[in-house]
């Protein structure tokens, strides 16, 4: 006897289940059929962002057709050194001349007064000053500086060293000048024999190299986080508080929970396609990406889940649809600011710190960059940090969506 | 009272919200198939007797024995099993409808929410869209397209998707022009008979009464009357016989002089030339009112008589509550 009880009671449960998960996905199915309605959504949300992505690959390679980089050569090299064993001073080797030299071939430099070729500072003492003055003025964008030590270290079979000043007004030219010093480097090293002692290796964890599109990955870098936290939040904002037949859903037996998380399942879907087609354009148009193209899409993924709890949170709290829309310029304004990607983190004051520390775009660049640059994987503090928040966000907006009050 | 044949059944209900009362002591009962109509003025609390019904209203703000189609709207639990009993009809379309989609989107979108399969549904939106005349052409338009019209019967169509055994319909026809007033009603009218839904039909519009086989008459929350029409209008002095005159200019001094008479129970109305008076044994005493009324001097051109509506009826007795508010 009991046990047939026990077995009916357990079949309710089972049909109740049943019953929900059907109008779960019925939920699913009339968000996919809202978002169809609004075609300027699906355009924002997967047209929009590939095709931003190609715009920069195509200007990004517009400007880097070959266009040599001004610069100046000064040499503090002293061109003699001291036998440490004799200590008589000796001129064995001048390797300052063959680097000039090696500056004058490459395409990617053009060291500017060539008739003196470079400054030898040991003769014009204000060499520096004048280099320095150029930069400001900016008539050369880098000043190569040969060190004292250079040909001496070279000849004792020990690294050379070159110091480079740059002119930091344009970030994203940083790597390209840098990159064409490297040029010089290789082509010195090569033309004087200096191969087997100077392993010449790219430092890849730092740096883009030089056969990908620096301007390119330095932009796409920096926007990456953008798309993916920044559309997540627009597309969902208004998502809660404009469809007001919410009201009257409610009078049937569909449950709240329901109709939040058909809400998260299908704008998560949306995001993790937009994810895809954001990589995808990236790579094809030449994303440097030393790490995993998995951990890559699981960073963007996880980022933009932040966005689409932060949309649902204040679209669920909101009361109008104007409440939202301020809202979320508030939010976007201060999350922008406090990101990191404009302002370095480090420069502000500690308050600010901490609050931006918080916030999950400040976690997005050191996330997406280690992926990118260092090969790290994605399960680390910032991704953690960022699953706490989306964590955090997911339960608030059901914790409202529950306790909103609805009159049909 | 047997609350079992009963399809709703409420008892000394209460709704408080803070200290503002609500609904008090309301109690009522319907049988199947019975369309009800909730009259009052704004502010009655016609709603939120209803939103009790409909389970939108905290247990904590109300006391009472509430049952619809025997559940009790009391526990939660119980909640997803009275919702897919009734359906519900808001004032507003926009609560409703998502205007961005086609009627068979919206009948989809509701129909699951109850379980119906999609086949079902089409099936049974068939049947009701026929009853209420929505063309064929229609069906493929967006909401956002549709006039007012069309809006509300679809509107009417979706709360009765699941084929439920109870309607509420919010102010159906408030906001609706005379004309299309009539044909929501005579819509209401068709789906009762032919569906045998039974229907609660909120509003602060009389007409409504034309349908309805018993009429709730609300004020400050109180339930002032319940039952047939006809009845309620029958139960007045002289089951309701009122007598209109047309006099030549009407003033406050004439019909003060009016009320000395006797058995004048009630001046429904005066302006315009015309009074309507509500007399005490019309057939005995219409005569001695007109004697009355020429040896005051009150010149009558016209007189008729008439039988009170149930507008005049309703007046009549909100009128009277507020004299007993008056004289206590
Ligand atoms: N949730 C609520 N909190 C406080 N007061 C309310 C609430 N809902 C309704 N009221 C008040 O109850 C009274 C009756 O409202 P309602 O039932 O909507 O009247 P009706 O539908 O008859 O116009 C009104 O004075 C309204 O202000
Ligand atoms: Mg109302």
């Amino acid at each position: 006897m009991m046990k047939k009880k026990e077995g009916k009671e357990k079949k309710k449960a089972i049909q109740k289940h049943k019953a929900s998960f059907f109008r779960f996905l019925k939920q699913i199915k009339k968000e996919f059929k809202l978002l169809w309605t609004d075609k300027f959504n699906i355009l924002l949300a997967l047209v929009l962002p590939p095709a931003i992505i190609l715009l920069i690959a195509f200007t990004a390679t517009a400007s880097s057709e070959i266009n040599p980089v001004d610069c100046i050569v000064i040499s503090y090299d002293s061109n003699s050194f001291i036998n440490p064993n004799n200590l008589t001073e000796s001129f064995e080797a001048n390797y300052t001349l063959p680097y000039v030299q090696a500056v004058n071939q490459s395409i990617y430099l053009n060291p500017i007064e060539p008739e003196s070729l470079f400054y030898n500072a040991s003769e014009e003492i204000y060499a520096m000053d004048k280099a320095r003055d150029y930069l400001k003025a900016g008539i050369i964008s880098i000043i190569i500086v040969l060190p004292i030590d250079f040909s001496e270290m070279l000849f004792l079979g020990m690294p050379g060293m070159i110091e480079c000043i740059v002119d930091g007004s344009n970030m994203l030219k940083i790597q390209d000048n840098l990159n064409a010093v490297l040029d010089s480097v290789k082509i010195f090293t090569s033309e004087n024999n200096l191969t087997p002692q100077f392993v010449f290796q790219e430092i890849e964890v730092l740096s883009i190299p030089s056969n990908f599109n620096s301007a390119f990955n330095s932009i796409v870098v920096f926007i990456l986080p953008l798309f993916s936290f920044g559309l997540a939040m627009v597309l969902t904002i208004l998502v809660v508080v404009k469809e007001k037949p919410i009201a009257r859903l409610l009078l049937t037996p569909v449950q709240r929970f329901e109709i939040l998380l058909s809400k998260y399942v299908t704008y998560s879907t949306i995001l993790s396609i937009q994810t895809a087609l954001i990589i995808g354009t990236s790579l094809f148009q030449g994303l440097y990406c030393v790490g995993n193209l998995l951990d890559l899409f699981i960073a963007m993924f996880m980022l933009g889940f932040t966005g689409v709890g932060l949309g649902l949170f204040v679209s669920c709290f909101s009361k109008t649809k104007t409440e939202a829309n301020q809202f979320f310029f508030m939010f976007f304004i201060v999350i922008i600011v406090l990101s990191g990607l404009f302002i370095p983190i480090d420069a502000m004051p500690l308050y600010l710190r901490i609050f931006a520390w918080i916030l999950p775009l400040s976690h997005a660049n050191p996330m997406i960059m280690g992926i990118l640059t260092k090969g790290n994987s994605v399960f680390g503090f910032d991704f953690y940090w960022l699953v706490g928040i989306g964590t955090f966000l997911f339960i608030s907006s059901f914790i409202i969506f529950q306790r909103k009050q609805y009159e049909a | 009272m047997n609350s079992d044949k009963d399809i709703v059944f409420i008892d000394d209900l209460n709704v408080k919200f803070g200290k503002k009362r609500v609904v008090k002591n309301v109690s009522l009962s319907v049988k199947p198939g019975e369309i009800i109509g909730v009259f009052g003025i704004s502010g009655a609390g016609k709603t939120t007797m209803i939103r009790v019904l409909t389970c939108q209203i905290n247990k904590k703000h109300w006391t009472g024995n509430v049952k619809i189609t025997g559940i009790s709207p009391e526990k939660k639990k119980n909640h997803p099993k009275i919702l897919s009993k009734i359906g519900y009809v808001p004032q507003l379309e926009e609560l409703n409808l998502y205007y961005d989609f086609k009627p068979v989107a919206n009948i989809d979108t509701f129909a699951s929410t109850y379980g119906v399969p999609v086949k079902k549904a089409k099936k049974i939106a068939e049947n009701l869209f026929t009853i209420l005349d929505i063309p064929e052409d229609t069906w493929k338009k967006k909401l956002a397209k549709m006039s007012g019209g069309e809006k509300k019967r679809v509107s009417m169509a979706l709360g009765l998707i699941h084929q439920p055994d109870i309607l509420f319909l919010d102010e159906p026809t408030t906001g609706v022009d005379a004309y299309k007033r009539y044909s929501i009603l005579s819509y209401l009218k068709k789906l009762n008979r032919e569906l045998g839904t039974t229907m609660f039909i909120i509003s602060h519009d009389m007409e409504c009464s034309l349908v309805c086989d018993k009429a709730a008459i609300m004020r400050n929350g109180e339930l002032l009357e319940f039952g047939k029409p006809v009845d309620l209008i029958a139960s007045l002095p002289s089951n309701g016989t009122i007598a209109t005159f047309t006099i030549e200019g009407i003033s406050k001094k004439k019909i003060e002089l009016i009320k000395e008479f006797k058995p004048v129970v009630n001046i429904i109305r005066a302006g315009n030339d015309v009074i309507e008076i509500l007399i005490d044994n019309y057939e005995k005493n219409i005569s001695k009112l007109i004697e009355f009324m020429l040896e005051k001097k009150i010149k009558i051109n016209e007189m008729s008589r008439e039988t009170a509506t149930f507008r005049r009826y309703f007046q009549i007795r909100v009128q009277r509550e507020e004299e007993k508010e008056r004289t206590k």
